[in-house]
């Protein structure tokens, strides 16, 4: 869970979150490429938590794996449930909600990262 | 009511997602906490439980925005503010007593102190919003 594309997913989410703060900046409000960002945002979730869950059932290592299942899961919906509460949004508000879910996207890897390292990390 | 002025409209908008978050996280970790380790601290881990149920009453009553909804919005995070300094102050001043971290300990250090801001902000909000009489 430390490879190279819980990397790439970090660099996503802070990419995401950048690029809403310019729209913010320039007064843009929600459009279609942010959203299509944010799916694929989500796309590359998906493939993060397929991932994590083959390596958890394929290794020996001691963690607490209800939690870490929680936090991939938790990690999926929130940008779902961000394009919902956004779907008629078309005011910066909507611009400045995808900034925090890109940013949140990047702290839960970490965070991921750290419940795979288990309590001996 | 006048729409311009709902909780939910504007910044109110990002304010309901942080709060939604809140919730997703405290409940989670209330949940894991009260189903794998309760008996460990029960003190600490019943207050993360109390948290989650705060935001999660804070997050439907700001996304609703009626008159109502205010008043429970505003009750809710009024005791989220009060919870954050009260724990955050008894944490900090009996640590033994508080072995176990909960979303309040330490006015939330482990979440970048949001908790400690979080309901400031919401009272601002709720205030900002507020609905305006008209004298007759």
């Amino acid at each position: 869970m430390t490879g190279p594309f819980a990397d790439l997913l970090i660099a996503a989410g802070v990419l995401v979150g950048l690029w809403s703060l310019v729209q913010l900046i320039v007064n843009r409000p929600l459009g279609r490429t942010l959203r299509l960002g944010v799916w694929c945002l989500e796309a590359l979730i998906a493939v993060f938590l397929i991932g994590g869950i083959a390596q958890m059932m394929t290794t020996d290592q001691d963690f607490a794996k209800l939690e870490f299942v929680g936090y991939l899961l938790g990690m999926l919906a929130i940008p779902l449930g961000a394009l919902w509460w956004t779907r008629t949004d078309g005011t910066r508000a909507g611009t400045a909600i995808i900034m925090v879910i890109g940013l949140v996207t990047s702290i839960l890897v970490l965070r991921v990262q750290q419940v795979w390292a288990g309590p001996h990390g | 009511m006048d729409e311009t002025r709902a909780t939910h409209r504007g910044f109110g908008r990002v304010l309901v997602v942080i709060y939604a978050l809140f919730a997703i996280a405290a409940t989670a970790r209330s949940v894991v906490q009260l189903s794998t380790k309760f008996s460990e601290a029960p003190v600490a881990y019943l207050l993360s439980a109390l948290a989650a149920v705060i935001y999660i009453v804070a997050t439907v009553a700001l996304a609703r925005g009626d008159r109502s909804s205010r008043r429970v919005a505003m009750a809710a995070i009024s005791f989220e503010l009060a919870g954050v300094l009260i724990v955050g102050t008894l944490s900090l001043a009996l640590p033994d007593e508080f072995p176990h971290a909960s979303v309040w300990s330490s006015f939330g250090s482990g979440y970048g102190y949001i908790p400690l801001v979080l309901p400031a902000v919401g009272l601002w909000w709720l205030r900002r919003t507020r609905p305006q009489h008209t004298s007759e």
